[in-house]
C-alpha cells in the first residue's frame, strides 16, 4: 500500500502541543515535531527519551584529566626531570600544586569540545549537510508535527488526516512516498 | 510553561510575534547597511591598519621600540592583554552564569555579548604573542613532541597555564556561541530569497531543521556548556591573575589577585558590553529588545562587582602596612604618592568612586549617563591593571635599579589598532550575524513579551 | 664466424654523399650556428635569433640561473698548512706584556684565541698592582678601523721608503729639531731617540696630559714612591690615587690590603677634597673644601705638627682636620702614615712633603730618594717649546704618543704655531688632532703589535711583546726614529742587542734569560739604567727642578691662593682617563663610579647649589627629566655642558672631566669617538656635505690654570645657566638605599671588634633573617620570639638538595674592600660579548651590563625606623620615604657590585613558560639562549634586576653600527669564541663564566683531580685589584668561599625574601667611631 507522511501545521507552539496530546491519546505516534524554538514539555507527548549528552561530556572531562595528569608527569617527572627554581620533582605528587590549573583547563577543554562534537555528530548537523524541514516557515514561526502511515499501520491514511484535521491545523499536507 | 509575575517589567516591549522578532532580526541582514555602520566600519577600519601596521614595525625591528626598560619587562603589552581577557570575560558570564541563574533579560543581549568575548579574547591573545622577543618561536610554548628530544614546556609557569587558561577559554566560548548560532542560520536560511545569502546560510546552518529531539539537546548542550564554562570563567582570570600573584615583586605577590581579577574582569566586561549596546541598539533599531530595563539590570551587576574591587584596593593597602614587610608597604605608598600616583588617582576615580552613583535609580537608568560611564569604567579598568603592572616593577628591591616606564608611539598605535580591528569585527559580526539569540527570545515571548502580559489581564 | 652488422644513420650515408662527408666534418651543424653567434657579443646586433633559439637561450639561462643561485655562499677560510707549534685551535694562549701609554702603566697577560688578543688580564705572578678598566678594555683599540694603516704624507698615503727620504732630506737641512714626548721610561727608546737626538742634534720634551711637575719640582725633580699598604693613618688633600693619581692601580692594591677589619690593623683613611672622587668615596672621614683650599689645608697640617698657628676652617672641616692631625700625631716618627695632595702646585706639594719628613714618613711610606719614572713631563719647556714654534724657531717637531694639540691648555697656540714649523712629524697611532696637523704621519704599532721594555722605577724593568703581527703596514715609533738616525737596525733587534750585546740573528732563540723575562713579563738581568739626560746637552738639569726648596715661602704662596665666586676642579674619569680611550665603546659605555653617567661628561655640582640656582627640578634625572646645560668660562673659554647633581662635592663649586672633547675637528680618531643619534647616525653628519661628527662632552684642558709655570687643575670660573635640556645617560637613577638594610650592611671598627667572633647572623650589624619557630632554638629555656631559625630553614617543599651534590659554585663579594673602580665592569663586558648599546639605548635604561656597580649615598633619614630623626624633620612615613630619595649633602657612599645572584631558589626559573632557564646541578642559574622566546617574566620576577633582554639585534641593527664592535670587519674580532653572541630577542645575564669553569673543569679533568680551589677564577674575581670577588665551589669545604660564606661578615643580598642567593657579601667595616 501507498505509505504517506502528514504534515500538519500550527501557528502556535501550544497549539501543536494539544494537538499532539490528543492524537497520541488516539493511540497514533507522531513521528517528528518541527518548530523554530523548544517547546518544552512536548517530548513526554511524542516520546522522545532523555539526552545521555551530559554523561558524555563527564566522561570527556575524565579522560582529559588523566591525559593531562599522564602528560605532565612524563614531560616534567619521567622524561626529563630538571630542577627549575629549586622546585622538588621526584614525584608528581610533590609538584602536583604546579599542575592543578593545566589539568582543570585541559578537562574543560576536553569536556566541551566533546560533547560539542558528540551533539553535532548525533544531531547529523555537520558542514555539509542539507536541512529537510517540511516547510521554511518551521524555523521562523510555523510549528509542524508529522506522522507517518507506516509507523501507524493499525489506522488508514484517511482516518489519521481525519484525527489530524479534527486538531484543526493552519494546513494539513499529506505527501506519498 | 511558567509564567511570570505580571508586575515585572516585560523584557520584549511593544506587539511582538515570533514573525515580528524574526523580521526585526533579520532587518540589518538582508536590507542595506545603514549610514551609522559605514561611517563606523570605515573609521575603525582605518584604525585596524594603522594598527597592523604598528605590529608589523614591531615585528621588524624588535621589542626595542616599545618603552620598555631592564627594569620595567612589562607595560603596555600586558596591561593591554588584560584588559582584553577581563573584557572577554563578560559575555561567558552573561550566557553562562546567567543562564545556570536563569536570569532571561540575558536573552536580549548574549549573542553580542558572546561575539563580543570571542574578539576580545583573540585581541587579548595577540599580546602575549607579540610581546616575544622571538615571535617566530612562539609554538614553543605548546608541549609539542621535537626534533630537539625530551624538550619540554615548564609546567610550573604561570605564563604557560595561560596559554593553556586563554585557548580553552577561546575555543570553547567559541564553541557555546557557535552552537547558539546554528538554529537562528537556519532561520535566516529559510527566509532570505536566493543569492549567496541563501548559499552562506545553508553552509553555516549545518542543515539545521529544528527536530524535537534535536532541541531537547540543544537546551541539555547549551546547559552543561554553561555549567561547564561558570567556572572556566573564574578560572581564566584567576590564572591570568597569578601571573602576578605567585611572582615575588612587592604589589605582585598578593593572595587576593584571583577573586579581585574576577570581579574587575566582569566589571570591565558588562562596561564594555553596554558601551556596545548602547551604539548597537541605536545603529540597528533594536530598541525593543534591548532598553532600560536590561541596562539597569547589568548597571546593578557594576555597582557590585565595582564594589567588590573597591573592597580589594582597600585590602591590598590594609595588608601592605599590616604585613610590616618593608618593600610591600613601600610598594603601596609608592603607588599612591609614587611619580605614577596620576595612574593610582585615575583608577581609584573611576572604578571606586564613579561606580556608586549608580545607587541613584535616575542615573543608573539613564542610558546616556551609563554610556559615559561605561567608558570611565574602561578606562579606570585599563588603568588598573597599569598601575599594578607598571607601578610595581618601576621600583622593587633594588633602588639601584628603580626606573621609569615611558610609552612610545608604537605602544599606543597598537594599543589604538586593536580596538580598531575588536570594533571592526564586531561591526561585521552585527551585519551579517543575528545579533539577537532568536530562537531563545522566543521562548519567553509569551512569559515576557508586553502584549502577552497585557493579554493576561 | 662473426658478422658485424652496420647500421646506417640515413641513405646519405649508405651511398657515401658528399654532403654526408661535409657533415661529418664539421661537427657543428646549422642549429647551433644561432648560439654561437648569440654568445659572440660583437655579432650581436645582425644576428636574428630565431623564436625557437630565443626559446632555448631563455630555457638555458634560467635554468643557469637557478643553478647559480642554488650554490651555497663561498665562505673563505684558510687553513694552516703547518700549525704553529703554540697555536691549538680553541685552546687560548697568554702572553705576559706590559701596557703603558704615558698615563697608566700595567704588567698584563694578553690572552690570544687563534692568533687574535682578544682579553687582557693581570700579571699577578710577577706584576705590581692590577689593572684598571683603562687598561684591560684596551684591547678593543688594536681593531679600531680609523687607526692609521700606514705613513701618510698629508692625506696621501706613501710607503715607508717614500717618507723616510723624504724625512730623511728635510731632517738634514733641518735646525732645531724638537721631539715632543710623553714621558719615555724605556731604556731602549730612550736610547734610540738619544741616538737620534745625537745625530740631529735635537732635544727631547717630555710631556703629560695630565702634569705632575709640580710635584716633581716640590721633591728636587723626583716623583716620590709612595705606599699605601704601611700607612696607618692616611691624608689625601684632594689626590685621587685609587682612580686616577699617579700608579693608582698599584695605590689601589696597596690601600685595600689594610681595609680588611680582619687585619692585624686597619688604615684610617681622611680625604679632603672638591669633586666626589672615588677616593673620597672610600674615605673613613671626607671634608668639602674648595680648590683653593688645599694649600690651607696643608698649610694648617704641617702648622699643627710643627707647633705653629693655623688657621681654622668652618666646623665640618676642623672637625675632620682636628682628627686627622691627632691621628698623625699618634703615629709621627713611625713611619705609619702618609699625606699626599694631588694638587700640582708646587707649593703645595712642597708643604706635602715636608709634612710626611716631619711624620718621619720618608722612607717608609714615602721613597722621595730615588722615586718613579713615570710623569718626568716639564711644563715649563713644553710653554717655551709653543712660544719657540710661533716665533718660527723650531725647524722641525716631532710628535711621538702625545696629542698637545687636544691636551694643551693653550692648544690654539700650539696649533698656529704648528703651522709655522717646517718639518712636522707625527708618530701617533691616529691622524688626531695633532697628527692631522703634522705633514708627515708615521704611524706606531699598537702596543699589542710591539717590543718593548720599561722600567718603572729604579731596580726593575718589565719586558712589552707582541701579541699578534701588525695589522697594518705601521712601524715603531722608535724604528723609525732609528732609521732617520741612519740606523737601519730593525726595533726588535734594536733592544735585544741591548739586553745582550752579543745578540745576533742567529742566537735569539738560546737567549734563556731573555727568553725567561719574555715568558714573564719581567727582566730578571742586570735592571736597565734609564738614562735621564735626554739626548743632547740642553737638559738644562737644575733649573727648575728644585725651585721651591723654602717652605715658609710655600706656605706663604698656599695660602695666598686666589678664590672666586665659582671654583671649578677638573678631574680625571677613570674612563677616559687624559682622553686616549675616547674611541673605545666599553670604557665609553662604562658608567662613571660615581654618577654613574655614561657617554659624557658634565658639570659637578651639589644639589644644595642647584636648588639655590633654582634648578631644583633637575636633580633626579629620568627619562623625561633632562639635566640644564650651563656655560662655564674659565681663562676667556667658555664651554656648554649640563649640570649633573652631585652629591658630596663642595658648596660653590663645580667638577669637570678632563679628557672628552675628542676630534672636535671630526678627526679619524674612531669611529665610537662621536654622537650617534636615535637610529645611530652621527649626529650633525649628513646634514650637510661638510658636517662634522659632534665629539661626546667637551674639552675642557683649556681651564687648566698655570702656577709657577705648572698646569694646576683648577681655577676661578664663571658660570651661567642656560634654557637648553639636555639627556643624561646615567644607568643609575635613584642615589640612596631607602634603608633597606638587608640589601647593605655596614658596620664601624669598634663594633666589629666587640662582636668579629660571634657566628654569622648573631651581630648586632649581620642580623640573620629569621622566622620565629616553636622550638628552644636559642637556648634559653624559654619559647619565646627571640627563638629564631633561618628563613633558609623554612621550605613549602622539599627542594632540591644541593649541599654536598657535586660542585656549587658561588662567590663572595667584600663591600669593604671594593672600591668601586669598575675593572670587573669591563672585564665582565669583553669576556662575555656583552652588547655596547650607546648611549640613547642607556637613557632609555637599557644598558647590557652583566655586572654593574649599585652606589649608593647615605641619606639624613637612614632608615624608616629611625624614628627620632623623622620626628626631628617632622614628617610622617610617607614624607620620610619622600626624603630618604635625597642623599646626604657629604655622604657616605656604598659600592656594591650586583650581577646574578645564582639563587638556588631562583624566581626566574619557575616563570619561565618553555624552562629557557634553569638550574644546573652545579648550582649555576643557566641561561639556555636557543630555548628563550623572550617573555621578559624572568627578568620582571628577579629581585635584583640583573637580567637583561636583546632589545635591538645589536649585531646588526642600524642603531648601534658606530658603536657596536660586533658589527665592525675588525673589531668583531675581539669577541669571545667561547661565549655565544646573544640574537635579538632573547635574555641574558651574568653566567658566572661558565666557559671558564668548563675549561677549568677539563684540565681538572685532564690532571685527574678534584677542581683545585682558586684555578677557576671568574672575568671579575680575576680583574678586581682590590681581590674584593673571590669564587668558587661551595660545596668544596675547604675552599676560601665556603670560608668566607661561613664568616661573622657574610650576608645574601634580600636573603630574607628566600631564593637563597649563592653569591655571599660581606659587611662594610668603616674605621669610624659610631
Amino acid at each position: 500500500m501507498a505509505r504517506k507522511v502528514f504534515h500538519a501545521m500550527y501557528d502556535d507552539d501550544d497549539k501543536l502541543k494539544e494537538a499532539a496530546q490528543l492524537i497520541v491519546d488516539k493511540g497514533i505516534r507522531v513521528k517528528e515535531v518541527f518548530s523554530p524554538f523548544p517547546i518544552h514539555g512536548i517530548d513526554p507527548i511524542i516520546g522522545v527519551k532523555r539526552t545521555r549528552l551530559a554523561i558524555c561530556a563527564f566522561m570527556y572531562a575524565l579522560t582529559g584529566t588523566s591525559l593531562a595528569l599522564l602528560g605532565m608527569w612524563y614531560f616534567m617527572i619521567s622524561d626529563w626531570p630538571m630542577n627549575i627554581g629549586g622546585k622538588p620533582n621526584q614525584s608528581l605528587i610533590n609538584n602536583i600544586t604546579s599542575f592543578l590549573p593545566v589539568t582543570f583547563e585541559f578537562s574543560v577543554l576536553c569536556g566541551a569540545h566533546g560533547m560539542s562534537i558528540t551533539y553535532l555528530l548525533r544531531n547529523g548537523t555537520v558542514p555539509g549537510m542539507i536541512a529537510d524541514n517540511p516547510h521554511p516557515r518551521s524555523t521562523n514561526d510555523r510549528f509542524i508535527m508529522e506522522v507517518t502511515t507506516d509507523e501507524n499501520s493499525s489506522m488508514s491514511a484517511d482516518d489519521i488526516s481525519q484525527l489530524l484535521s479534527s486538531t484543526n491545523p493552519e494546513e494539513l499536507s499529506e505527501k506519498e512516498y | 510553561m511558567q509564567k511570570e509575575a505580571a508586575i515585572r517589567e516585560p523584557l520584549i516591549l511593544g506587539d511582538k510575534s515570533y514573525s515580528q522578532i524574526t523580521e526585526d532580526v533579520m532587518a540589518p541582514i538582508v536590507g542595506s547597511p545603514t549610514m551609522w555602520w559605514k561611517v563606523l566600519i570605515t573609521i575603525s577600519g582605518i584604525i585596524a591598519a594603522w594598527g597592523v601596521g604598528n605590529i608589523l614595525y614591531l615585528l621588524g625591528v624588535g621589542i626595542g621600540t616599545w618603552g620598555l626598560n631592564k627594569t620595567v619587562g612589562w607595560a603596555w603589552d600586558i596591561t593591554n592583554f588584560v584588559w582584553w581577557v577581563g573584557i572577554g570575560h563578560a559575555g561567558t558570564l552573561i550566557s553562562a552564569v546567567l543562564l545556570l541563574f536563569r536570569q532571561k533579560w540575558r536573552m536580549a543581549i548574549n549573542r553580542s555579548a558572546e561575539a563580543m568575548t570571542i574578539f576580545a579574547v583573540m585581541m587579548a591573545a595577540l599580546f602575549p604573542g607579540i610581546h616575544m622577543g622571538r615571535i617566530w618561536q612562539a609554538y614553543w610554548v605548546f608541549p609539542l613532541p621535537n626534533q630537539f628530544g625530551s624538550l619540554w614546556v615548564n609546567f610550573n609557569s604561570p605564563l604557560l597555564w595561560d596559554v593553556f587558561a586563554i585557548s580553552t577559554y577561546f575555543s570553547v566560548s567559541l564553541v557555546f556561541w557557535y552552537i547558539g548560532l546554528i538554529p537562528d542560520f537556519a532561520t535566516i536560511r529559510d527566509k532570505v530569497s536566493g543569492g549567496w545569502r541563501k548559499k552562506l546560510y545553508t553552509a553555516l546552518s549545518f542543515g539545521w531543521s529544528g527536530r524535537a529531539k534535536h532541541w531537547t539537546r540543544f537546551e541539555e548542550v547549551s546547559l552543561v556548556l554553561a555549567g561547564i564554562a561558570t567556572p572556566l570563567v573564574f578560572s581564566v582570570h584567576s590564572i591570568v591573575s597569578m601571573d602576578f600573584a605567585t611572582a615575588i615583586i612587592p604589589g605582585w605577590h598578593t593572595t587576593i589577585f584571583p577573586p579581585y581579577f574576577v570581579s574587575g574582569a566582569v566589571f570591565s566586561g558588562f562596561a564594555m558590553v553596554l558601551t556596545l549596546l548602547l551604539i548597537m541598539r541605536k545603529a540597528m533599531g533594536l530598541e525593543a529588545y534591548i532598553h532600560t530595563k536590561h541596562v539597569e539590570y547589568m548597571n546593578i551587576v557594576i555597582i557590585v562587582t565595582g564594589s567588590i574591587v573597591g573592597v580589594a584596593y582597600i585590602t591590598e593597602l590594609f595588608i601592605s602596612w599590616y604585613s610590616g614587610v618593608e618593600y610591600e608597604s613601600y610598594a603601596f605608598i609608592n603607588r599612591a604618592t609614587g611619580p605614577y600616583w596620576w595612574s593610582y588617582a585615575i583608577m581609584m576615580t573611576c572604578n571606586v568612586i564613579s561606580p556608586q552613583l549608580f545607587w541613584f535609580k535616575k542615573l543608573r537608568t539613564s542610558l546616556m549617563f551609563t554610556f559615559i560611564m561605561s567608558l570611565i569604567i574602561n578606562l579606570g579598568m585599563w588603568y588598573e591593571r597599569y598601575v599594578i603592572i607598571v607601578t610595581s616593577l618601576h621600583r622593587d628591591y633594588l633602588p639601584s635599579s628603580w626606573s621609569e616606564f615611558h610609552s612610545t608611539f608604537v605602544d599606543l598605535g597598537i594599543f589604538v589598532g586593536t580596538l580598531g580591528i575588536f570594533m571592526t569585527l564586531f561591526l561585521l559580526f552585527a551585519r551579517f550575524f543575528p545579533v539577537l539569540a532568536l530562537n531563545e527570545l522566543k521562548t519567553i515571548l509569551k512569559s515576557s513579551g508586553e502584549n502577552f502580559k497585557k493579554a493576561d489581564h | 664466424m662473426g658478422v658485424t652488422k652496420k647500421y646506417w644513420t640515413g641513405l646519405d650515408e649508405l651511398h657515401g654523399t658528399e654532403g654526408y662527408k661535409e657533415s661529418v666534418q664539421n661537427e657543428f651543424t646549422a642549429e647551433t650556428q644561432a648560439a654561437s653567434e648569440f654568445l659572440a657579443e660583437e655579432s650581436l646586433d645582425e644576428t636574428s635569433t630565431p623564436r625557437r633559439d630565443f626559446l632555448k637561450f631563455m630555457g638555458f639561462s634560467v635554468t643557469a640561473a637557478t643553478l647559480a643561485a642554488c650554490e651555497a655562499p663561498v665562505i673563505k677560510s684558510i687553513p694552516y698548512i703547518n700549525r704553529p707549534a703554540e697555536i691549538v685551535p680553541g685552546i687560548a694562549n697568554y702572553y705576559a706584556s706590559t701596557y703603558y701609554d704615558g698615563n697608566d702603566y700595567g704588567n698584563i697577560l694578553v690572552k690570544t684565541r687563534e692568533g687574535r688578543p682578544i682579553f687582557i688580564k693581570p700579571n699577578k705572578d710577577f706584576g705590581e698592582g692590577g689593572l684598571n678598566a683603562r687598561i684591560n678594555s684596551s684591547v678593543i683599540s688594536l681593531y679600531d678601523e680609523e687607526r692609521l694603516r700606514g705613513p701618510q704624507m698629508g692625506d696621501a698615503a706613501k710607503t715607508w721608503s717614500q717618507v723616510d727620504s723624504a724625512i730623511a732630506g728635510e731632517l738634514a737641512s733641518a735646525s732645531n729639531i724638537k721631539i715632543l714626548s710623553s714621558t719615555i721610561i724605556s731604556p731602549t727608546a730612550k736610547k734610540a731617540v738619544s741616538e737620534f737626538a745625537a745625530k740631529h742634534n735635537a732635544e727631547l720634551i717630555q710631556y703629560d696630559a695630565v702634569s705632575y711637575s709640580g710635584l716633581k719640582k716640590a721633591n728636587n725633580g723626583i716623583i716620590p714612591k709612595y705606599d699605601f699598604s704601611k700607612a696607618r693613618t692616611i691624608v689625601s688633600i684632594a689626590a685621587d690615587f685609587i682612580g686616577t693619581w699617579l700608579t693608582s692601580n698599584v695605590f689601589q692594591t696597596q690601600y685595600t690590603k689594610r681595609r680588611q677589619p680582619e687585619g692585624s690593623w686597619m688604615s684610617q683613611h681622611y680625604q679632603f677634597e672638591t669633586n666626589m672622587s672615588l677616593t673620597g668615596s672610600n674615605a673613613d672621614y671626607r671634608a668639602l673644601i674648595k680648590p683653593s683650599d688645599e694649600g690651607k689645608i696643608a698649610a694648617a697640617i704641617y702648622e699643627t705638627l710643627t707647633g705653629g698657628t693655623a688657621d681654622t676652617f668652618e666646623k665640618a672641616i676642623q672637625d675632620n682636620l682636628d682628627k686627622a692631625v691627632a691621628k698623625l700625631r699618634e703615629n709621627k716618627d713611625k713611619g705609619a702614615s702618609l699625606v699626599v695632595t694631588g694638587s700640582n702646585d708646587s707649593n703645595v706639594q712642597k708643604i706635602v712633603a715636608e709634612i710626611n719628613k716631619v711624620l718621619g714618613n720618608e722612607g717608609v711610606t714615602v721613597d722621595s730618594s730615588q722615586g718613579i719614572n713615570f710623569f718626568q713631563g716639564d711644563d715649563t719647556k713644553v710653554t717655551n717649546l709653543v712660544k719657540e714654534m710661533n716665533s718660527g724657531k723650531v725647524g722641525a717637531l716631532i710628535v711621538m704618543g702625545v696629542n698637545p694639540a687636544y691636551s694643551l691648555a693653550n692648544a690654539e697656540e700650539f696649533v698656529s704655531g704648528l703651522a709655522k714649523v717646517k718639518t712636522s712629524i707625527s708618530l701617533n697611532k691616529y691622524a688626531d688632532e695633532t697628527g692631522s696637523k703634522c705633514k708627515y704621519m708615521c704611524p706606531d704599532n699598537h702596543f699589542l703589535e710591539s717590543w718593548n721594555d720599561f722600567s718603572p722605577y729604579e731596580g726593575r724593568t718589565d719586558i712589552s711583546q707582541p701579541a699578534i703581527n701588525k695589522l697594518w703596514s705601521t712601524r715603531p715609533a722608535q724604528e723609525s726614529l732609528l732609521k732617520w738616525a741612519d740606523n737601519d737596525m730593525s726595533w726588535y733587534n734594536y733592544l735585544r742587542t741591548n739586553y745582550n750585546s752579543s745578540y745576533s740573528e742567529a742566537t735569539k732563540h738560546f737567549d734563556d734569560s731573555w727568553n725567561k723575562a719574555v715568558m714573564t713579563g719581567v727582566w730578571a738581568g742586570a735592571s736597565m739604567e734609564l738614562s735621564n739626560n735626554s739626548g743632547t746637552e740642553s737638559t738644562s738639569e737644575g733649573e727648575e727642578t728644585v725651585s721651591v726648596n723654602n717652605i715658609s715661602a710655600a706656605l706663604v704662596a698656599a695660602k695666598g691662593a686666589k678664590t672666586g665666586d665659582w671654583e671649578i676642579k677638573l678631574y680625571e674619569k677613570i674612563g677616559m682617563g687624559a682622553g686616549d680611550h675616547a674611541n673605545n665603546p666599553f670604557l665609553q659605555e662604562l658608567p662613571d663610579p660615581m654618577t654613574k653617567v655614561t657617554w659624557d661628561n658634565y658639570i659637578t655640582m651639589a644639589p644644595s647649589d642647584m636648588r639655590e640656582l633654582g634648578i631644583g627640578d633637575h636633580i633626579y634625572l629620568g627619562q623625561r627629566t633632562f639635566a640644564i646645560k650651563a656655560n662655564v668660562t674659565v681663562n676667556g673659554k667658555t664651554v656648554n655642558l649640563p649640570i649633573m647633581p652631585q652629591p658630596g662635592q663642595a658648596s660653590k663649586t663645580i667638577g669637570i672631566a678632563v679628557g672628552y672633547g675628542r676630534g672636535a675637528g671630526d678627526e679619524l680618531i674612531g669611529r665610537a669617538a662621536y654622537q650617534t643619534g636615535e637610529y645611530g647616525d652621527y649626529l650633525n653628519a649628513g646634514t650637510d656635505e661638510n658636517a662634522v661628527r659632534t665629539p661626546i662632552g667637551a674639552n675642557v684642558f683649556g681651564f687648566v690654570s698655570s702656577v709657577a709655570g705648572d698646569s694646576v687643575y683648577s681655577n676661578i670660573a664663571t658660570l651661567e645657566l642656560t634654557e637648553e635640556e639636555y639627556k643624561i645617560a646615567s644607568t643609575q637613577m635613584h642615589s640612596t638605599v631607602m634603608g633597606r638594610d638587608s640589601i647593605v650592611k655596614e658596620t664601624v671598627l669598634a663594633q666589629f671588634e666587640k662582636e668579629k667572633n660571634k657566628p654569622k647572623g648573631m651581630s648586632t650589624y649581620n642580623v640573620m633573617p629569621g622566622l620565629v619557630v616553636h622550638e628552644d632554638t636559642n637556648n634559653d629555656g624559654v619559647l619565646d620570639g627571640r627563638d629564631k631559625s633561618h628563613v633558609r630553614n623554612f621550605d613549602l617543599w622539599e627542594a632540591h638538595s644541593v649541599e654536598q651534590v657535586g660542585h656549587r659554585w658561588g662567590m663572595s663579594i667584600d663591600l669593604g674592600s671594593c672600591n668601586g673602580c669598575s675593572a670587573c665592569v669591563t672585564a665582565c663586558h669583553i669576556e662575555n660579548n656583552v652588547p655596547v648599546v650607546g648611549k640613547d639605548e642607556v637613557h632609555r635604561h637599557r644598558d647590557m651590563h652583566w655586572m654593574r656597580i649599585d652606589r649608593y649615598y647615605s641619606s639624613e633619614i637612614k632608615s624608616i625606623n629611625d624614628t627620632e630623626t623623622i620626628e626631628e624633620k617632622g614628617l610622617g612615613v610617607i614624607g620620610a620615604y619622600a626624603d630618604m630619595e635625597n642623599p646626604e649633602d657629604n655622604p657616605q657612599t656604598v659600592h656594591m657590585p650586583m650581577m646574578c645572584q645564582h639563587c638556588n631558589h631562583a624566581p626566574c626559573e619557575t616563570v619561565c613558560p618553555v624552562a629557557a632557564t634553569t638550574h644546573s646541578n652545579e648550582g649555576l642559574n643557566q641561561m639556555t639562549y636557543n630555548r628563550c622566546i623572550g617573555t621578559r617574566y624572568c627578568a620582571n620576577n628577579c629581585p635584583y634586576k640583573v637580567r637583561r633582554f636583546n632589545w635591538f639585534n645589536y649585531q646588526a641593527y642600524k642603531k648601534f653600527k658606530h658603536i657596536n664592535v660586533s658589527q665592525q670587519e675588525y673589531g668583531r674580532m675581539v669577541l669571545n669564541p667561547d661565549v655565544t653572541v646573544r640574537s635579538r630577542g632573547v635574555m641574558e645575564k651574568c653566567s658566572l663564566c661558565v666557559q671558564r669553569i668548563q675549561s677549568g673543569k677539563l684540565e681538572a679533568k685532564k690532571a685527574s683531580t678534584p677542581v683545585p680551589d682558586g684555578s677557576i677564577q671568574t672575568a671579575c674575581a680575576e680583574a678586581c685589584p682590590a681581590n674584593a670577588i673571590t669564587f668558587g665551589d661551595l660545596n668544596d669545604k675547604k675552599s676560601v668561599v665556603t670560608q668566607l660564606s661561613a664568616d661573622n661578615r657574610a650576608y645574601g643580598a634580600l636573603e630574607e625574601i628566600g631564593v637563597q642567593p649563592n653569591i655571599y657579601y660581606q659587611t662594610i667595616v668603616r674605621n669610624t667611631e659610631a
